[in-house]
């Protein structure tokens, strides 16, 4: 970019005949240009951080995974025997089973059940945006806040509990969260419910894309409603299905403060989800080393499942600008 | 890039369509239903808050629980407030709160809106590079990365502090994509014109750019808001010292530890939401839109 006025500086003098015939197109590149730096200046408070707070931890992480690292004890390079742990760990394979268990059991809370929630509230009718709101507000309620309310639902004496017994689903009053078989279909039902107005946000963003005249269309062509949400909008949310889908998978490998708040990964380890599990080690029995090597696993098969999610979304949603 | 102009105020000219009477039963049928299957769900989306709300206010000598249950406080009380506001320092852990809000949302809007114009208005080598880089922060799962930045946040000698907190909540990837939205979707020839006119690139940017991205930047920062007020797990990481604990952190704190009775947990959590109920019923438009803005990109 700076090349340019050296080269005119140096051709100025010499070539003397034709004084303005440079000026313009000086001009014109000072006017087209900015100096090389100044993107890194807008930039430079992002990749400090960047540095400090990912680059600078990934390094570390890479390191610790190969070390006996326990804050107060000496640290001691083990070399692959935090990997080779992995292999025996009974509590790994559980917390890992139940990660997959969380992946599964979200999807149809955050891919399909929102999708006919947005179809819901598409509708032209007074008021909607109450609704809208109201769908919307665990969403933007704490976590914390969140699971302490449904610790009262789940109560044994408490709404769920009630309306089962009462229905005659049950006989006797369930303690949900105390429950090894539906402890983990509780989370997975508070975390689903906290997340679906996001979800439903995103369908209704491609809802609100699609033009009306295809439902006329198919109207004059004889679809029902059932119809109409089967072969117009089911095929044309399909690429915001890779959106949900994306985000699912970043949600269900995040579930932690529900159960931090419910079951604290318990009963019998059944709700034990593999990033609880890794605090746990690092932070309650501060075996940071072998944590952390679990952590570099886990992130392998992320960045696997990102970069499988992203060559089929490719280029239509990351990459538009 | 893509400025699908969509011509909404086309519809209202009189358009020579199947008029429906007035009177069209079928339409309103529907439409009760409808309206009743909404309610419905909004129950079941409202209903634990609402429960949380009347264990909240129920006199001592009211039941929690029971069949069938019993929602109405008989009389609402706010003792299990005051309880919940004694039993830990509540309005501590909201005044902090408030710190890291005041802090964290100013200082990373402006990152992100440096770093936003820089992608998304600067045309130079590499520049998707470095925006991916940061994207992928986005996809990074936060339990991952808690170690390790645990360990550099104690080299640095600032956990146990408000610094602790701060630093490491800076970098918004969700804030930067935004903002490079906004800015790519202002036209090149804008600049072009203020640079003819005589402004340099910081004037180009302040002047020029600023003004046009402002309502991005309210929802960064509203995004921002509500982040921070519900951050939980790298607080709980980086904090030993409770008496630096955000609100969120505080209501699990209270819910851990044995000597608060189920009310004034309710009433603690009621009461640590209260604000974020409050910024959303003002600020829901600019929200939800900003979310969806976000997905369309």
């Amino acid at each position: 970019m700076s090349v340019a006025s050296p080269a005119r500086q140096s051709s100025g003098p010499a070539a003397t005949v034709p004084s303005q015939a440079p000026r313009p197109q000086s001009r014109r590149r000072r006017l087209r240009e900015f100096r090389w730096w100044v993107p890194y200046l807008f930039m430079a408070p992002i990749l400090v951080l960047f540095a400090v707070f990912f680059a600078w931890p990934a390094v570390l992480a890479l390191q610790l995974a190969f070390y006996d690292y326990s804050v107060v004890n000496p640290t001691v390079w083990v070399g692959w025997d935090n990997f080779a742990r992995m292999m025996s760990d009974a509590r790994l394979g559980q917390a890992a089973l139940n990660s997959l268990v969380y992946l599964v059991g979200l999807l149809p809370l955050t891919v399909v059940i929102p999708l006919l929630l947005a179809v819901l509230l598409n509708q032209k009718l007074r008021a909607i945006g109450v609704y809208r709101f109201l769908y919307y507000l665990p969403v933007v309620t704490s976590m914390v806040a969140v699971a302490v309310a449904w610790r009262y639902v789940f109560h044994d004496l408490g709404m769920i509990n009630w309306m089962l017994t009462s229905i005659g689903l049950i006989d006797q009053p369930v303690q949900f969260l105390l429950d090894q078989d539906s402890a983990i279909w509780a989370l997975i039902l508070v975390e689903g419910w906290k997340s679906m107005g996001s979800y439903m946000l995103i369908y209704l963003a491609g809802l609100q894309a699609i033009p009306s005249d295809l439902y006329e269309a198919a109207r004059i062509d004889g679809a029902g409603p059932v119809r109409r949400l089967r072969h117009v909008t089911v095929p044309l949310m399909a690429p915001y299905l890779l959106v949900t889908l994306t985000l699912e998978m970043q949600d269900a490998t995040q579930v932690f403060t529900s159960i931090y708040v419910l079951t604290g990964g318990g009963p019998a380890d059944s709700t034990l989800s593999l990033g609880y599990y890794i605090w746990s080690l690092a932070f309650e029995h501060f075996q940071m080393g072998y944590a952390s090597a679990i952590s570099l696993v886990l992130w392998l098969v992320l960045i696997v499942m990102a970069v499988g999610n992203y060559a089929v979304s490719k280029s239509r949603y990351l990459a538009t600008s | 890039m893509t400025t699908t102009v969509t011509t909404a105020g086309a519809g209202t000219s009189p358009k020579p369509r199947p008029r429906r009477t007035k009177h069209n039963w079928y339409k309103i049928g529907t439409d009760a239903i409808l309206y009743v299957v909404l309610s419905l769900i909004a129950l079941g989306f409202i209903g634990p808050f609402l429960i949380l709300l009347s264990s909240a206010l129920k006199p001592l000598t009211q039941d929690l629980f029971g069949f069938p249950p019993d929602l109405i406080p008989r009389p609402p009380t706010l003792d299990s407030f005051r309880e919940a506001f004694r039993a830990v320092p509540l309005a501590k852990y909201m005044s902090n709160s408030v710190i890291y809000a005041v802090t964290i949302v100013p200082i990373s809007a402006l990152v992100c809106l440096l770093a936003g114009y820089a992608f998304g208005a600067l045309r130079y080598p590499g520049r998707n590079i470095y925006f991916l880089l940061i994207l992928g922060t986005m996809f990074l799962p936060a339990e991952v990365m808690l170690i390790p930045r645990y360990l550099v946040a104690s080299d640095l000698g600032i956990t146990n502090g408000y610094l602790g907190v701060i630093l490491p909540s800076l970098l918004s990837a969700f804030g930067t994509l935004i903002m490079r939205q906004a800015f790519a979707g202002v036209p090149h020839e804008l600049r072009e014109a203020a640079r003819i006119d005589g402004a340099n690139e910081w004037q180009i940017f302040s002047r020029v750019m600023l003004p046009i991205v402002r309502p991005s930047l309210a929802i960064v920062m509203i995004f921002g808001f509500v982040n921070v007020w519900n951050s939980f797990l790298w607080p709980l990481v980086v904090l030993n010292d409770e008496s630096k604990y955000p609100i969120a952190l505080g209501i699990a704190y209270l819910a851990g530890i044995g000597s608060s009775d189920e009310r004034s947990l309710a009433a603690g959590s009621v009461a640590s939401i209260i604000p974020i109920v409050i910024v959303f019923l003002f600020l829901q438009r600019q929200i939800m839109d900003g979310m969806k803005g976000a997905v369309k990109g």
